[in-house]
């Protein structure tokens, strides 16, 4: 068997109160394997320990009790972090470095160093789109800018391994699109990626696999398609269908021991009425 | 890839970061401005004679360049972990293969280049200060002594060229600096538990003072009690909380003028060195540990 990208065992966090005897259970009992290449998804509403359980496969956050490795290497070794590349929540970085700087920051505490680290940076800042803001310094960075510059920064020493906590917040749809374009790509590259997020949508896109969090508990893990099909109902969308075909198909079922139990014009959803608009004007 | 336990291009890294973080901070300019303004204030000084001047010179530059360098280090130390923390920029740091001795080196790394960086600033004006006293003392001696013998003249002139450098004020600036790299150590410490860098900031004034009242204290303490094994030991505590600061001041020697013993000097250097260092472990022992 190979090894795991990711393993958490029987992960438990406990934060303790200050001042009060009560303790905060972040994570119970965790236990999860992100296999390498796969693109797996932590969901869960506010406060339910994603963030926590990525910072302690980090090395961030020191665990009450059980373990969390990063291909085999125990997250409390500092080498288990070679292979990773991290984006934080909301995050925020030397507001007195420009764009590029930080970068190189970054890319020499990763050990990369000269001609590496300068064709690397300009790379980056390619593929997240800052070529224009390099040199302006990230103090005066929208948050869209920060979370792609914390990916770019995340990406640096071509890691093995992609952790990233809600990547898409705070940017704008177009800016999303281009984020799940690269985490597609990252997976093609047979970079395995580990995210958390709250866009459902999106995530369901994107992920192979997915588990839900509720109180630090997990309560659903699975292959995405597993966990959404609904076994005994079929869609069928047609194009241009005239009432008669639509009659005709009624009367069909009507026979069968089938029922149609809705019938509706698919909407377009929101984001794809969204990027439409905005492209148009964008072209114009 | 072995990862490697220890990196001088990471912890040249982090520490080109702080310097830079510290130097675009408009405090460190006010800071320095301040500091280079009194001792270049000094060519106004009004006439006395030239021992007096010289003296008053390096009496008001070195205390100048004593106390802006160890307020520096204070001020400049006390906001970098708390600031890393509370915007969460430590996260990033940390995620890479960065072992968190060698981002605290960093820091403290960062902190003393500025100061270094700063005080070289401070002696060259100090010096070129000086220097313009010492030529404009010297014209107006041969000016006013032209009746007296070649001999005279020089002597006169060596004299005072004499009082102007002595060999003391390198060790007197070295020590200064010192000081000042203990005080960023013990700062450094201090905020790795404290939890707003406004206390780090008081308790570390608060250990300014101390510092400096307490061989006297520790004098007037011993007279009043024999010096049994308790009482040394209490003495050694209270000596590692709170520095002997006095020990690193030696601008009444360099302003009387008499030499500085290489022994007391090795000494006292050695002693800034082994507290810094103290100190220093100290920081790495809380830090290790610490959630963030
Ligand atoms: N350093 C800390 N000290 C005390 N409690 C904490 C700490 N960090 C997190 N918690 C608590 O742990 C729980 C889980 O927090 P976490 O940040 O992991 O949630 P999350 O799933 O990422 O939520 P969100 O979707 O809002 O980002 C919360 O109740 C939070 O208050
Ligand atoms: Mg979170």
């Amino acid at each position: 068997m190979t090894e795991p990208a990711v393993a958490v065992r029987s992960l438990t966090k406990v934060f303790p109160i200050p001042f009060r005897r009560t303790k905060l259970v972040a994570v119970r009992g965790l236990d999860l394997e992100v296999a390498p290449g796969q693109v797996y998804g932590l969901l869960g509403p506010n406060g339910s320990g994603k963030s926590t359980t990525l910072k302690i496969i980090l090395g961030l956050v020191s665990p009450t009790s059980g373990s969390t490795a990063i291909f085999g290497r125990d997250s409390r070794e500092v080498g288990s972090r070679e292979a990773v590349g991290f984006l934080p929540e909301n995050p925020y970085f030397y507001k007195y470095l420009t764009g590029a700087e930080t970068l190189r920051f970054y890319g020499k505490l990763c050990g990369l160093r000269g001609s590496a680290l300068k064709n690397r940076v300009e790379e980056l800042l390619h593929l997240v789109g800052l070529q224009d803001a390099r040199d302006r310094r990230l103090g005066g960075y929208s948050k869209g800018m920060l979370q792609r510059i914390g990916l770019a920064q995340a990406l640096l020493q071509e890691p093995r391994l992609v952790v990233l906590d809600e990547p898409t917040a705070g940017v704008d749809p177009a800016g999303s699109r281009d984020i799940r374009d690269l985490i597609l790509d990252l997976k093609r590259r047979g970079i395995t990626v580990l995210l958390s997020s709250h866009l459902l949508a999106q995530v369901q896109e994107i992920c192979d696999r997915v588990g839900i969090l509720a109180h630090g508990l997990l309560v659903r893990e699975g292959r995405v398609e597993d966990l959404l099909a609904i076994e005994d109902q079929t869609e069928l969308i047609l194009q241009n269908a005239t009432p008669e075909v639509l009659a005709q198909i009624a009367a069909l079922v009507e026979k069968s021991p089938a029922q149609l139990l809705e019938t509706r014009q698919p909407q377009t959803t929101l984001e794809r009425l969204f990027l439409e608009a905005t492209n148009n004007t964008e072209k114009k | 890839m072995k990862h490697r336990a220890f990196s001088p291009v990471r912890i040249a890294a982090l520490t080109g970061n702080t310097f830079t973080e510290l130097v675009r901070l408009k405090v460190f300019y006010f800071l320095l401005i301040f500091a280079l303004l009194l001792i270049g204030s000094s060519i106004f000084m009004a006439q006395l004679s030239f021992q007096q001047e010289f003296q008053v010179l390096k009496d008001v530059s070195l205390g100048a360049m004593s106390i802006f360098t160890s307020l520096l280090a204070i001020v400049a130390t006390a906001q970098l972990l708390p600031r890393d923390m509370e915007e969460r920029t430590i996260y990033t740091i940390l995620a890479k293969p960065v072992p968190r001795y060698e981002y605290l080196a960093g820091k403290l790394a960062g902190v003393l280049l500025l100061l270094l960086v700063s005080l070289l600033a401070m002696t060259a004006v100090f010096l070129a200060v000086l220097f313009v006293r010492q030529e404009m003392l010297a014209s107006e001696t041969l000016r006013q002594t032209t009746g007296l013998r070649p001999e005279q003249v020089q002597e006169a002139v060596r004299a005072l060229k004499a009082s102007a450098f002595s060999a003391n004020l390198l060790p007197g600036i070295v020590v200064v600096y010192l000081k000042a790299a203990l005080l960023a150590s013990l700062t450094l410490f201090i905020s790795t538990f404290a939890t707003s860098n406004i206390f780090t900031i008081f308790v570390m004034v608060f250990i300014y003072f101390i510092g400096h009242l307490q061989a006297t204290a520790r004098e007037y303490w011993l007279q009043e009690n024999s010096a049994g094994w308790i009482a040394k030991t209490f003495l050694a505590l209270v000596a590692l909380a709170f520095p002997d600061l006095q020990l690193f001041n030696l601008v009444d020697d360099i302003v009387a003028g008499t030499t500085i013993p290489n022994g007391l000097f090795a000494q006292t250097a050695l002693l800034g060195c082994v507290y810094t260092s103290v100190y220093f472990f100290f920081a790495w022992v809380v830090f290790y540990g610490k959630e963030l």
